[in-house]
């Protein structure tokens, strides 16, 4: 199976194109449209494991991973078929091969991947925690491409060394990058009032997606100038 | 110092190469990625100044731009002993545009539109009259003087329009002008009558010779849009 982007940047759809009886499992709410063979589950489920196992994975990634709770499976019944996906907001979307790596997703930004890719909740413990900016991370290995969306332009970097990223603009990065949360700045007052408050120390060789606008920012300058709910 | 602008019209960027104590100022939580040899310095948005009474009156400045402008009320210095790369985004989707300032002209930008400035490039408050108050389509203004890089962002795509003799372009439209342009705010047709009924709100009557920048969409009309959806 392959994923076609079409539409970049701003508006880009996703076509996954399914040979016979193959499977693609994507973010429930994602799908556009369908050739008529595809036959749709819903289901909480890793296809790796089996019962209650995989109902606690799936309740793990909705409660860690800002992700919805259900992934759906398409399947292509006894012929070739399609399904073209689309993520929420406007952006780009990005397609990172995964050769046996181990590729560590930003948790909004996980569309899509094939049953050969599979996808956990890695524990962010107080990394996570301190963020406050949704900085969940989900862990997709195995092989086969894994489709991922953002808000803005994507760029790919390949990095060997150090590289300090906005929390709010991390995508995903391979494994080889070893990451920590970090004050922007020297104090806790200026790394606030700096209005960058924590980012990430990326360090180490491998790639990177970075995403050229952060939701939290704009959801803010958007935001402001609303009515307040009444409630 | 070199920059490039990546990812525009709809999701543009600004990537800048400082040579060695090279200094960029950026509005606060501008920052996208930078290399871990820059240092961030953050102080108030106001010219740089020794004394008390001076550091008084800059906090009570960079107050003002901050609840009048729609700006933030503090800006990130980025500097390294050895330089490096920083990668800066606004909020919104949209473009941005480089001007280079000499000392001799001015360039007035919508307050919001101030992304990040080289050398000795100062920006003061300036509202465009008594009737820019008027129906919370407000005009307020940056006058940015001095002598060194300036960059500033839109909502949407940017024209550039020359103007000899006179143009009229709606408020929330406005990303920046000349200063030696000539300019009015007023109804569209200049009756309280139109302002209240055309839907147009306030327009921006310029004259004289010089240049007009304007941008493909309008926040308020977003904002319009998008409130009575709440909830």
């Amino acid at each position: 199976m392959e994923f076609q982007v079409l539409y970049r940047p701003a508006h880009s759809l996703a076509i996954c194109n399914l040979e016979p009886n193959e499977t693609v499992r994507a973010e429930a709410g994602a799908m556009v449209s369908m050739t008529r063979n595809i036959n749709v589950a819903a289901a909480a489920k890793n296809p790796n494991e089996g019962g209650v196992k995989s109902l606690f994975k799936g309740l793990k990634r909705m409660a860690l991973g800002g992700e919805s709770f259900f992934t759906n499976t398409y399947t292509a019944m006894g012929q070739p078929g399609h399904v073209s996906l689309a993520p929420s907001l406007t952006g780009d979307m990005v397609v990172h091969h995964l050769q046996g790596e181990q590729l560590i997703i930003q948790g909004s930004s996980y569309v899509a991947a094939p049953d050969s890719v599979s996808i956990d909740t890695q524990f962010q413990g107080f990394k996570g925690f301190f963020s406050g900016e949704s900085l969940f991370f989900l862990t997709a290995s195995g092989h086969g491409p894994v489709l991922m969306n953002a808000f803005g332009a994507i760029e790919t970097i390949d990095i060997n060394g150090e590289m300090i990223v906005d929390t709010g603009h991390i995508v995903a990065f391979t494994a080889g990058i070893q990451y920590s949360v970090v004050k922007a700045s020297k104090g806790w007052i200026s790394s606030f009032l700096s209005g960058e408050g924590l980012v990430l120390r990326m360090q180490g060789q491998g790639r990177m997606y970075v995403q050229s606008r952060n939701p939290n920012e704009y959801g803010t300058a958007v935001g402001a100038l609303l009515p307040p709910r009444d409630n | 110092m070199q920059h490039q602008i990546e990812f525009g019209p709809s999701f543009a960027w600004l990537k800048v190469q400082l040579a060695p104590n090279e200094v960029i100022q950026a509005e606060a939580g501008a920052m996208v990625r930078q290399t871990p040899g820059l240092q961030m310095d953050t102080r108030l948005n106001a010219s740089r100044n020794a004394g008390f009474f001076a550091k008084l009156k800059a906090f009570f400045a960079a107050m003002a731009r901050k609840i009048f402008g729609g700006e933030t009320m503090f800006v990130n210095d980025f500097h390294g002993p050895q330089g490096g790369e920083v990668v800066l985004a606004p909020g919104l989707s949209g473009h941005i545009m480089h001007q280079v300032l000499d000392g001799t002209r001015t360039l007035f930008i919508q307050s919001s539109a101030y992304l990040a400035s080289t050398g000795s490039v100062d920006t003061k408050l300036r509202f465009g009259g008594i009737k820019t108050l008027l129906g919370g389509e407000g005009l307020v203004l940056q006058e940015c003087s001095g002598t060194g890089d300036v960059w500033v962002n839109s909502y949407g795509g940017i024209t550039e329009v020359p103007i000899n003799g006179t143009f009229v372009v709606d408020t929330g439209h406005i990303v920046a002008f000349d200063g030696d342009v000539n300019f009015k705010v007023k109804g569209v047709s200049g009756g309280l009558k139109s302002f209240f009924l055309s839907g147009e709100g306030l327009v921006c009557e310029f004259s004289g010779q010089g240049r007009v920048w304007i941008q493909s969409r309008n926040l308020s009309a977003l904002v319009g849009w998008v409130t009575p959806f709440l909830r």
